[in-house]
C-alpha cells in the first residue's frame, strides 16, 4: 500500500557532526513525541542536544512543531537551520519552509495526497509515504505514523535499527505493554518500508562524548534550584511560560515539608508570598509580563518593607496578552522600574539552564541577605527551550539566610528594632514565634520600631537605609561573563536566551576573520557599571542584542557608562529566538558600512 | 526582657467603634492566654487597617485589600501562630473582594475582623460597599458579607458583632479565636463598628442590630436555617448578630501541609537533605 518514494537529489552520504530536525504538524499528531525519542537517541550518540517547541497557545490542533538539534559541541540554540523537515501535511512544509537548509531532507505523510510541486525546489530531498493512512490501516490508530516516521527517519540518519527500539522500550516502559507493542509494531512498519523504498542512509551522525550530560529547561532548572536552596513556600497562577515551574514542583515540593499553592490571581500570589516570607519561609513567584503587571505594587511593598522575596519573570511577547508563547524580552523596563516610589530591588538575568539552578538559588540569598525583593529574569525561549548541560553540582549551593535572628541574640539585646539603622544598612530580622522579637512590619514608611512615621529626618535616614542596599549589593552580584579574544575591537552585549546564537555568531564572525568579544550581563539592575565601562573601554563598537523593539537594555546601559556612542542596538521582535547567522549578518553589515572590518 | 514594639496611640476620633474592637480584641486573647510573641496581626489599610499598630504582638501592615492573602501566607508558613487579619469593609468587600471569597474558599485558620462602617473614613466620607442608598449620592444597595459567607459552602465560622456590644463582641472573638487555633477553618467576624465623623449610625445600629445568639430558637449549625433566618431579619430591616453559622469542612492547613514543623522552622540545610535532591537529579535524565 505504499507509494513510490520520490527522490530528487543526489544520493550523498556524509558524517555531520551537528544535526537539526523539525517535526511538524497539527497539535495531537505526536509531533513532540518524535522530538522526545530523538532526544534519547542523542543522548546515546554521546551528542549535545537542544530543542525547542512551537505551538499555539490553544489545547489541541492548530499548527505545532518541534525542534531538535544533536551536536557534538555545546549548544545553546538551535542552530541556523533545520536539515530534516518530518511533515505531516502541507501546512508543515509550509511553515517551516522557512527554517530550511539549502538541501534539506523532507519526509512527507501523503496520506491525503502528494506534496505540492511548488514545495519541490532544487537541492529538496522528498520522500513521501501516507503514514496515516500506513497507521490506520494497520494499527488502528493514525498516531502511530510518528512511530513510523520515526524509523524512516532513523535509516535516513543512518541509526542501527536496534538503537532506535532501544529507545522505543525506554519511552515505552512505564507505559503500558499495549502501547510498546503497538510502538514496536509501528517501527517495524517504517523499517519495512525504508527497506522497499530507500536505497542507503543520507547521513551518519558523529558521536559525542556528552551521555552523561542532563537535559534541563530553564523552568525545570529554577525550579530545582528553588527546592535545594531551601525553598519550601511557591505560589502561583497560571501563566505561560511561567507555569511550568509551578508543575514541576507541584509533585515534589511537598515530600520536603513544602508547599505549592495556587491562588486566585497574581496580586494574591505576590502578597501570600509577602506573608510567608515575613514569617520566616524562604519564598519564590513565578510569573510573566501580565502577572508582574498585577504584581507591581506588592513588590513595591516588599521593597518598602524589606521583605525578601524573589519572583522569577518569565518573558513573552506583550503587551497585553501579546503573544503568551513565544520568545520576548521587552520587560525589561518592566523588572527594573515598575512600582510607584523608589526602592531597591536586584534583577539577576541567567543565560542557560544551568545558571538557572544556580542563579535561582543566589536569588534567594540576595533576597534574604539584603531583605529586598529580587527578580530572576528569564525569557521564554530560556523557561522552555531543553538544553544539555552538565548535571547540577549539587555541593556548589550555599544557603545564607542573612540578618536572621534566632531567640536567643533576641534575648540578649535591650531593645530589638526591626528597621534599626546599621552600618550596612541592613537590620535584624526576627519572625514570628520568637519571643522578644514583636515588631511591626510595615509599608508605611515607619521608625526604627516600624511604628508608622512622617518624621523628616527618619524618612530621609530610612530612604538612604533601604536605598543603600543598592550598592552594597553589587559586591555579591553575579558578575558579567565575557567571551572572545582581548584584541578584538567589536563587542556585544546580551543577555538571557541570546547567550546561545551570540556564542555561535561570534564563531561565524571568527571564521570571516572578524574577532569579537562577547559581555553576558548576568545582573540587570542595579547596573554594574564598572565591569561594563572595562569591557566596553577596550572596543570601538558595541552591539547589544536582545529581543525587544526598543533596545531597552540598550538604552539603559547608554546612562551608567562613558562613550554611549559606542553602542548600538541589534533588536529582534517577531516572537522568535534570534539565529546566529541573524546575529552575525547584522554585525557583518553594520561594520562594512562603517569599514572597519 | 527585650524591649520591643512600642504601642502607638490608636489614631482614631474619639468615640469610633474601632476603640471597642481594640477592647474586645485585646480582652479575647488576654482571657485566652494566647502569648504576645505567637500573635501575628495583619492590617489592612484604612482607619480600622492600623489596629496592629495598637497591640503589642507580631504586627504586619498589608497593601490595600490584600490582607487575607497576606495572612494566609503567615498561616500556611507557621500555622502554629495565632493569625488575626483586621481591616475595614472598603479593603475587605470593595478592593479586596476577590480574596475574601477565595480566603473563604480556601479556608486557612485565620481568623478575620472586618470592622464595617459603611464609609470610606481616612479619606474623609466616600460610601464603602455597605453604605446605604442615600449616603452621600449612593445609590446602590449595601453589599451583605455575612449572606455572602452563608453562601460559600464550606465555610466554617460566621458570626456578626457590634461595638455596642461588648459582651457579646468579646465572646465572638474569643470563640473565633479557638475555632481558628483548632485549625478548624476561617473564622469570620463582621464587627459593626461605627464611623462617628462621617457616618454616625450607633442610633440606627442600636435598633436595627439584632441577637441571633439571644433567640433559644436558632441553631447556628444549620447553613438553611441561617440564611433562611438572616434573609427574614434583613428584609424586616434588622441586621442579624451573635454567631451566625459554624460547620465543619477541612481547613487549608489540613489539606496542604505535610510536614508538622512549620515551613518557617524547618531544617534547610543542604547535607540534611542531599540524598533526597539527589535522588531528583534522577529526573533530568
Amino acid at each position: 500500500m505504499a507509494t513510490k518514494l520520490e527522490q530528487e537529489s543526489e544520493l550523498q552520504s556524509a558524517v555531520k557532526n551537528d544535526i537539526t530536525i523539525m517535526i511538524g504538524g497539527q497539535g495531537g499528531d505526536g509531533t513532540l513525541t518524535v522530538v522526545n525519542l530523538l532526544g534519547r537517541v542523542f543522548r546515546d550518540l554521546g551528542l549535545n542536544i537542544y530543542d525547542a517547541r512551537n505551538v499555539l497557545s490553544r489545547i489541541r490542533g492548530g499548527p505545532a512543531d518541534g525542534v531538535i538539534r544533536g551536536s557534538t559541541r555545546d549548544i545553546y540554540c538551535i542552530g541556523d537551520s533545520v536539515d530534516i523537515l518530518v511533515a505531516f501535511d502541507e501546512e508543515a512544509v509550509q511553515a517551516g519552509l522557512l527554517e530550511l537548509s539549502e538541501t534539506p531532507i523532507i519526509i512527507f505523510d501523503s496520506s491525503k495526497g502528494q506534496l505540492s510541486e511548488k514545495f519541490k525546489k532544487p537541492g529538496f530531498s522528498v520522500y513521501q509515504a501516507p503514514l496515516g493512512n500506513m497507521a490506520a490501516s494497520e494499527l488502528r490508530r493514525n498516531i502511530f505514523k510518528n512511530t513510523i516516521a520515526f524509523a524512516i527517519l532513523g535509516r535516513l540518519i543512518g541509526l542501527e535499527d536496534a538503537l532506535l527500539i532501544k529507545v522505543l522500550n525506554s519511552r515505552y516502559a512505564r507505559r503500558g505493554k499495549e502501547a510498546l507493542d503497538s510502538n514496536l509494531k509501528a517501527l517495524q512498519m517504517g523499517f519495512e518500508f525504508a527497506t522497499k523504498n530507500i536505497p542507503g542512509s543520507r547521513y551518519s551522525l558523529a558521536h559525542g562524548d556528552n551521555s552523561q550530560r542532563i537535559l534541563s529547561t530553564g523552568n525545570e532548572a529554577a525550579a530545582f534550584g528553588f527546592l535545594v536552596s531551601g525553598g519550601r513556600f511557591f505560589i502561583g497562577y497560571p501563566i505561560t511560560p511561567a507555569t511550568d515551574i509551578m508543575e514541576w514542583l507541584t509533585p515534589r515540593l511537598p515530600k520536603f515539608g513544602g508547599v505549592v499553592k495556587q491562588a486566585e490571581d497574581e496580586l494574591a500570589v505576590i502578597n501570600m508570598g509577602i506573608g510567608a516570607a515575613y514569617a520566616g519561609a524562604r519564598v519564590m513567584v513565578a510569573t510573566s509580563g501580565p502577572g508582574q503587571s498585577l504584581m507591581t505594587e506588592g513588590v513595591g511593598h516588599a521593597g518598602e518593607a524589606e521583605v525578601p522575596i524573589v519572583v522569577a519573570q518569565c518573558q513573552r511577547v506583550g503587551p497585553s496578552t501579546g503573544e503568551p508563547t513565544k520568545n520576548e524580552q521587552s520587560d525589561v523596563n518592566h523588572v527594573v522600574y515598575s512600582s510607584h516610589g523608589e526602592f531597591p530591588r536586584l534583577v539577576v538575568a541567567p543565560g542557560t539552564a544551568d545558571e538557572c539552578f544556580f542563579m535561582t538559588s543566589e536569588a534567594m540569598n540576595l533576597a534574604e541577605k539584603y531583605q529586598l525583593p529580587v527578580f530572576l529574569l528569564l525569557d521564554q525561549a530560556l523557561c522552555q527551550n531543553s538544553a544539555s548541560i552538565e548535571p547540577f553540582d549539587l555541593s556548589k549551593i550555599i544557603i545564607d539566610r542573612g540578618k536572621l535572628v534566632n531567640e536567643e541574640q533576641l534575648g540578649k539585646l535591650s531593645a530589638y528594632k526591626r528597621y534599626e539603622f546599621t552600618e550596612d544598612g541592613i537590620s535584624f530580622r526576627s519572625i514570628p514565634s520568637q519571643e522578644g522579637g514583636e515588631s511591626q512590619v510595615t509599608g508605611n514608611e515607619h521608625n526604627e520600631f516600624g511604628s508608622v512615621s512622617t518624621d523628616k529626618t527618619n524618612r530621609l535616614r530610612m530612604m538612604r537605609k533601604r536605598m543603600m542596599k543598592l550598592e552594597l549589593a553589587k559586591k555579591d552580584l553575579p558578575k558579567g561573563r565575557t567571551f572572545g579574544p582581548k584584541s578584538a575591537k567589536i563587542g556585544i552585549i546580551g543577555f538571557g536566551s541570546t547567550y546561545g546564537p551570540i556564542i555561535e555568531a561570534m564563531q561565524q564572525l571568527a571564521e570571516k576573520s572578524i574577532d569579537v568579544r562577547f559581555h553576558q550581563i548576568r545582573t540587570i539592575w542595579p547596573i554594574l557599571e564598572d565591569d561594563l565601562q572595562e569591557f566596553v573601554d577596550q572596543l570601538d563598537y558595541v552591539f547589544v542584542v536582545e529581543n525587544n523593539y526598543q533596545g531597552q537594555l540598550a538604552t539603559l546601559i547608554k546612562n551608567y557608562i562613558n562613550h554611549p556612542e559606542k553602542i548600538q542596538s541589534i533588536t529582534k521582535f517577531d516572537g522568535s529566538s534570534f539565529k546566529p547567522k541573524e546575529v552575525a549578518g547584522s554585525i557583518l553589515s553594520s561594520i562594512s558600512s562603517k569599514a572597519i572590518a | 526582657m527585650t524591649k520591643t514594639v512600642p504601642i502607638s496611640t490608636p489614631i482614631w476620633c474619639p468615640g469610633c467603634g474601632d476603640f471597642g474592637v481594640l477592647a474586645s480584641l485585646k480582652k479575647a486573647l488576654a482571657e485566652l492566654s494566647i502569648k504576645p510573641k505567637d500573635t501575628v496581626v495583619v492590617g489592612g489599610i484604612g482607619c480600622s487597617g492600623s489596629i496592629h499598630n495598637n497591640l503589642e504582638c507580631y504586627g504586619i501592615h498589608s497593601l490595600h485589600g490584600r490582607l487575607l492573602p497576606t495572612a494566609t501566607g503567615v498561616k500556611l508558613a507557621n500555622p502554629n501562630l495565632t493569625v488575626i487579619a483586621a481591616g475595614g469593609d472598603g479593603d475587605g468587600y470593595a478592593i479586596g473582594a476577590g480574596h475574601f471569597i477565595h480566603a473563604m474558599k480556601k479556608n486557612p485558620s485565620i481568623v478575620y475582623i472586618v470592622m464595617q462602617n459603611g464609609t470610606y473614613g481616612l479619606t474623609k466620607g466616600q460610601p464603602s460597599p455597605t453604605a446605604v442608598p442615600g449616603y452621600e449620592g449612593n445609590v446602590e444597595p449595601p453589599f451583605d458579607a455575612v449572606m455572602t459567607a452563608l453562601s460559600i459552602q464550606n465555610t466554617t465560622f460566621i458570626a456578626r458583632g457590634f461595638t455596642g456590644n461588648q459582651a457579646q463582641l468579646t465572646g465572638l472573638l474569643k470563640k473565633g479565636i479557638e475555632h481558628a487555633n483548632a485549625l478548624r477553618g476561617f473564622a469570620f467576624v463582621e464587627i459593626l463598628s461605627p464611623c462617628v465623623t462621617y457616618n454616625d449610625t450607633y442610633k440606627e445600629w442600636r435598633e436595627q442590630a439584632y441577637n441571633l445568639d439571644a433567640e433559644s430558637s436558632y441553631s447556628s449549625k444549620s447553613r438553611v436555617a441561617a440564611f433562611s433566618r438572616c434573609s427574614e431579619l434583613l428584609a424586616g430591616g434588622k441586621i442579624p448578630t451573635g454567631l451566625i453559622f459554624t460547620g465543619e469542612s477541612k481547613s487549608l492547613e489540613t489539606n496542604t501541609l505535610t510536614s508538622p514543623a512549620p515551613m518557617a522552622l524547618q531544617d534547610l540545610r543542604l547535607e540534611t537533605n542531599l540524598p533526597k535532591y539527589e535522588e531528583l537529579l534522577k529526573d533530568f535524565r
